[in-house]
């Protein structure tokens, strides 16, 4: 009765599989960069805001 | 223990493969495209779960500075924008064979949409703070004020392409689903959760070794 | 009391310092002008056309006058280097957000009943009847958009790239309170009474007590620093 549409679920299906591999390869990336760096000191600048402090649950701000 | 996990993830996927093309029947009224909702429901359901994640952990940040719990907040948003683009695509795919254009303003395509471009702002608020513990504390803020927001977006957009009044406030047609096709939405669900878990997991490390490598 | 008393310190601050050099109100009735000249050329001058789609081009104008003067907010502390000045502010810093908030929606307000009177005038607007109507709406949906923009104000004041972040930060939390307002200035301009938008009223009602509670509690942590 209905079509099938076989092409559009190939699609959906393929869109998401991109999304979550893209993903996971940019974040498998990024810590290769990181083992590369490991003791270099400075990070590459595509690296996101982090977090300086290792020492956490400090209640005094900044400064 | 995150390799296991990642395994896991993988696993769940697969069932969820066989489940949403093997022993889901073909739909009566759409067909198969209607397979394509064993992807984009889960999806958003995850990406709430990761919203979810994030206010609590952006609450705990806020409560002790801990930064752990800035790491978690900043994952899990990165990850449920993630599975709500996803969700917003395979919607948007389903939508052209069955409504016949690719966007239309339905409420809930509309809402997701909606809470999509807030954590989008989010992101860019992480970004574009250089001090890490300033911007900590100012995406715990908004991370709150996002979730908070939520559940306001979603009823004013559903009044919004609706009725003058509402009529309730459930949406309609949950129990009359096949126990089938729900079996195989809540075995999907149960992968891409996996999978969001994994994603947060080693995001989260991700961010805690930049972390470490810049102090 | 004293918590009152510092609220309204920061809002008679910042009354002197607008009633002085009358910079913000005279740049956004201007600029309000200008928007209404600038939906007119946008538009054409087809009355019968504009009249559907006037209440989304009011809100229009209040939400880009808002995102103009809210994105003000902390200007005079941040040029004038008077940020350690409110650090320093002894006791709950959620005073200085009352003041800041209080102070915010007195301008919207004003720029809001300026646009209000233009509009009516341009586009032959007959206000009288349904102006305390109106006025609940408007004031309920300045109210949200005033407490989130005040928080978002705090928050990008110090930032790089700060006149673009708080746009894009405040529009989307909008959302609701503009879907909101418009509908119900839609039925408010059509002659129906306020039951008719209750439930508009009531999601405008609860987003502003959750925005309010949400920039009070958080707000000590955005001016920490």
């Amino acid at each position: 009765m209905t079509a099938d549409h076989w092409g559009f679920v190939l699609a959906a299906y393929g869109l998401a599989a991109i999304g979550l591999g893209a993903y996971w390869r940019r974040l498998r990336r990024r810590e290769k960069e990181l083992d590369a760096l490991g003791q270099g000191g400075r990070s590459h600048p595509a690296s996101g805001a982090g977090h300086p402090r290792s020492e956490p649950a400090s209640r005094t701000p900044r400064q | 223990m995150m390799r296991a996990l990642g395994w896991l993830a993988a696993l769940g996927l697969a069932a969820g493969l066989v489940m949403g093309f093997g022993v889901a029947p073909r739909e009566l009224t759409q067909g198969n495209v209607q397979r394509i909702m064993y992807v984009h429901v889960p999806s958003v359901w995850v990406a709430y779960l990761a919203f979810a994640v994030a206010f609590v952990a952006s609450i705990a940040y806020l409560g002790r500075r801990a930064a752990p719990a800035d790491r978690l907040a900043h994952a899990a948003a990165e990850v449920g924008t993630l599975f709500l683009g996803i969700t917003i695509a395979t919607g948007s795919i389903w939508g052209k064979p069955t409504w016949g254009t690719w966007w239309t303003w339905d409420a809930r395509l509309t809402s997701v949409s909606v809470v999509f471009v807030m954590y989008v702002g989010y992101l860019l608020l992480r970004g574009m703070v250089d001090d890490p513990e300033r911007g900590a504390r100012f995406a715990a803020v908004l991370g709150i004020i996002a979730a908070l927001n939520i559940p306001l977006v979603h009823f004013s957009v559903y009044w919004w392409r609706t009725l003058h009044q509402p009529p309730s406030l459930m949406k309609p047609g949950g129990a009359t689903m096949p126990p089938v096709i729900l079996a195989a939405l809540l075995v999907n669900f149960a992968a891409l959760a996996l999978v969001g878990a994994y994603f947060v997991a080693r995001r989260a490390r991700l961010l805690r070794r930049e972390a470490e490598l810049l102090a | 009391m004293i918590y009152a008393r510092r609220a309204w310190a920061v809002v008679w601050k910042d009354l002197l310092v607008e009633r002085r050099s009358k910079e913000t109100l005279n740049a956004l009735a201007f600029f309000s002008l200008l928007l209404l000249f600038v939906f007119q050329f946008a538009l054409g001058p087809d009355r019968e056309r504009l009249a559907g789609v006037l209440p989304g081009l009011l809100w229009l104008g209040f939400v880009l006058a808002g995102l103009l003067g809210l994105g003000r907010t902390f200007v005079a502390e941040r040029e004038n280097d008077c940020w350690e000045g409110l650090l320093l502010a002894p006791g709950d810093k959620s005073a200085i957000y009352v003041g800041k908030l209080a102070g915010n929606l007195l301008l919207m307000l004003a720029v809001e009943a300026m646009l209000l009177v233009l509009f009516a005038v341009f586009f032959n607007l007959d206000l009288a009847g349904v102006l305390p109507a109106l006025g609940l709406v408007v004031v309920l949906g300045t109210l949200g958009l005033a407490a989130v923009g005040t928080l978002f104000a705090a928050m990008t004041a110090n930032l790089r790239a700060r006149e673009l972040l708080f746009p894009v930060l405040l529009l989307p939390v909008q959302v609701p309170v503009l879907l909101a307002t418009v509908k119900a200035t839609e039925a408010v301009l059509a002659g129906e009474p306020l039951g008719a938008v209750a439930h508009w009223l009531q999601l405008l009602a609860a987003a502003d007590v959750v925005y309010v509670t949400a920039g009070l509690l958080t707000f000590d942590f955005v001016l920490e620093g």
